[in-house]
């Protein structure tokens, strides 16, 4: 194959992937957005996700997009209820109380899942695992391309729910100005809780789309998830839904390239340098428009 | 002050005594003082300062691979590796300090973890000098005064004396105008510059010590394990570990990360067969219940009541 051709397979793959990475970033800065919390256990509710398409093929022989039908509301409700009894008590304490708090759920969560399933990695088999799809010369993993097309799919439904309805009207109040919002009549503690369950909803969904790509591992695969979450939403900006859709696909390129043209065993390692290079040199930026858009 | 010294000479007449009386327990007893000393210095950082770090596994990485490679590549005593690895360990904490301490609130928590990822991913795969993902190994130690340093026993009181010099120099430095000074800048920075306190400086200060500490703590631990794996020793859950200990114990208190380590650890053993590896559930419980119902920690609750009782009995006159 030519080089050009390498390089747009890779290029493709890095943003499929991406795709992916972006939707795990979005749930954690939307949720840093409205609450200005920074969920420790995001990578863990991923994890849950995979556990999820697991136990639903095991049970019940599901596909795990079939079992986003389910899934997806169990995860939202968890959201709202683990924010109601837990995060909503700490939201006016001290920033690093509600941080310990998610590294607390964090941790009971990867350990509950190690209990109930042991900790030997988990995946589901699918018909099309190795099946590629070939476009121009590139061929596309089809397990990737599923899990783009859901993104594009969640990403859009998710821009007309902040941008078209009466409760995304209140979300982006909630994220401008909380007291303001209070003000004219929008009930924050409401707002609160559903964007949490929504966060939750989005990274169950991210892990239910990756399950037949990956393995999951109850402990270690919910803190890699939490920290490409992070990467992700400071490359982005933190609270920017749009920027860590950029700062998904970015990461999603830069590993892949790094990893095919550098050295591959650095690949984890990429994303982090390009995480701290942005802390330390924009700093500002990300602490500056996080309130005006989300 | 007196009251602490005290309490440091019942912790080093136990501790003197301890091996004589539970010769079988020392294994426990170790993990325990490494924790304590471990979490007294990220406390110093974490409690006195007011900067949360999830990264000191670094340091404790640091102690144990200078201490593990010095011993089998080059033949360098411990005592040496460990004098480096402090020394090293300040070095990084400076630069790594200089660059993240501009950054408030959670984004040094932030960046303390992709530090120490990144050290992580260097140890996997720098093979000609770690060993990479199998890890280094101690075959031999010197045997100064005719001391085995693979005993338990030796090993033991190594742990002791690390806990003892921690605990000891977070009572000197609480009194000490370094101690107010932290203290000022946890509570307001801003305040505290308009104090005539540099504030950066005084982060900067806290970093290097607690990382040289606890560096010489990772040198001991190396030596007890024997056998130095990167996904153990520079683990994310280490880090975590280690602030947590810290935390519900008590931040920013002198026996608070002590105490912290004693429950944990002994909570670690006593469920350790009920839940196996899952063992940190533990900890996810207890820290949620400090965060919701004790935010102070157990040592901190508990001084906090010593002196409203106090003032009850003076009001009562």
């Amino acid at each position: 194959m030519a080089g050009l051709d390498i390089f747009l397979q890779n290029i493709a793959n890095g943003v499929l992937m991406g795709g992916v990475y972006a939707l795990i970033g979005i749930g954690l800065t939307l949720v840093f957005g409205v609450m200005r919390t920074i969920n420790f256990a995001h990578g863990d509710f991923v994890v849950l996700g995979m556990y999820s398409a697991v136990l639903f093929n095991a049970l019940l022989g599901w596909d795990p997009y079939l079992s986003l039908v389910l899934a997806m509301p169990i995860g939202f409700f968890a959201g709202v209820i683990v924010e109601r009894f837990i995060l909503s008590r700490v939201i006016d304490a001290p920033p690093e109380s509600a941080l310990l708090a998610t590294l607390g759920i964090s941790l009971i969560i990867g350990n509950a899942i190690l209990l109930t399933f042991g900790g030997e990695p988990r995946s589901v088999q699918v018909s099309y695992a190795s099946s590629t799809f070939s476009i121009a010369g590139v061929n596309l993993s089809m397990v990737l391309l599923l899990a783009g097309i859901a993104t594009v799919i969640m990403i859009a439904a998710l821009y007309a729910l902040l941008n078209r309805t009466e409760v995304g009207r209140a979300i982006r109040g909630t994220a401008e100005n909380r007291l303001g919002a209070e003000l004219v009549g929008i009930d924050t503690r409401r707002i609160h809780s559903i964007v949490f369950g929504l966060g939750v909803m989005l990274a169950v969904m991210a892990g239910v789309t990756l399950i037949p790509l990956l393995f999951a591992t109850p402990t270690n695969t919910g803190a890699v998830f939490t920290l490409k979450a992070f990467v992700v939403t400071v490359l982005g900006g933190l609270g920017n839904v749009g920027a860590a859709i950029a700062g998904g696909i970015l990461l999603g390129v830069v590993e892949v390239l790094g990893a095919s043209y550098f050295m591959s065993e650095y690949r984890e390692a990429y994303g982090l340098i390009a995480f701290l290079l942005i802390l330390l040199f924009r700093p500002e930026g990300l602490f500056g428009r996080t309130v005006k858009r989300v | 002050m007196t009251k602490h010294l005290i309490g440091l000479g019942v912790l080093l007449a136990v501790g003197v005594a301890y091996p004589a009386i539970f010769p079988n327990n020392l294994t426990i007893a170790i993990s325990v003082l490494l924790f304590a000393g471990w979490a007294t210095s990220w406390d110093l950082l974490g409690g006195w300062n007011g900067q949360v770090s999830l990264g000191h596994a670094s340091f404790v990485g640091l102690g144990a691979y200078f201490v593990a490679i010095g011993q089998s590549q080059f033949g360098l005593a411990p005592w040496w590796t460990m004098a480096m690895a402090a020394a090293v360990a300040a070095v990084l904490a400076y630069f790594w300090g200089w660059l993240t301490f501009s950054l408030r609130g959670p984004y040094f928590s932030l960046s303390t973890i992709a530090v120490a990822e990144i050290l992580r991913l260097v140890a996997i795969n720098e093979e000609w000098l770690t060993g990479g993902a199998t890890g280094v190994f101690i075959a031999t130690l010197p045997e100064p005064f005719g001391v085995d340093l693979f005993s338990r026993t030796a090993q033991f009181y190594m742990a002791l004396a690390f806990a003892t010099v921690v605990i000891a120099t977070v009572i000197v430095i609480s009194r000490a105008r370094f101690g107010y000074q932290l203290r000022a800048v946890r509570e307001d920075e801003d305040s505290a510059m308009a104090a005539g306190i540099d504030p950066t400086a005084t982060k900067l200060k806290a970093f290097m010590l607690s990382a040289a500490l606890t560096s010489i703590g990772g040198g001991i631990y190396g030596i007890v394990l024997a056998f130095i794996e990167p996904h153990v020793i520079f683990a994310l859950l280490l880090s975590v570990q280690i602030a947590l200990t810290a935390i519900i114990g008590g931040r920013g208190t002198i026996w608070g990360p002590a105490v912290g380590a004693l429950v944990l650890i002994g909570a670690g053993e006593m469920f350790r067969t009920t839940f196996a590896e899952a063992n940190m559930l533990i900890y996810g419980i207890l820290i949620l219940v400090v965060v919701l119902f004790v935010p102070r920690g157990i040592v901190g609750e508990l001084a906090r009541r010593h002196i409203r009782r106090l003032y009850a009995k003076r009001a009562q006159g």
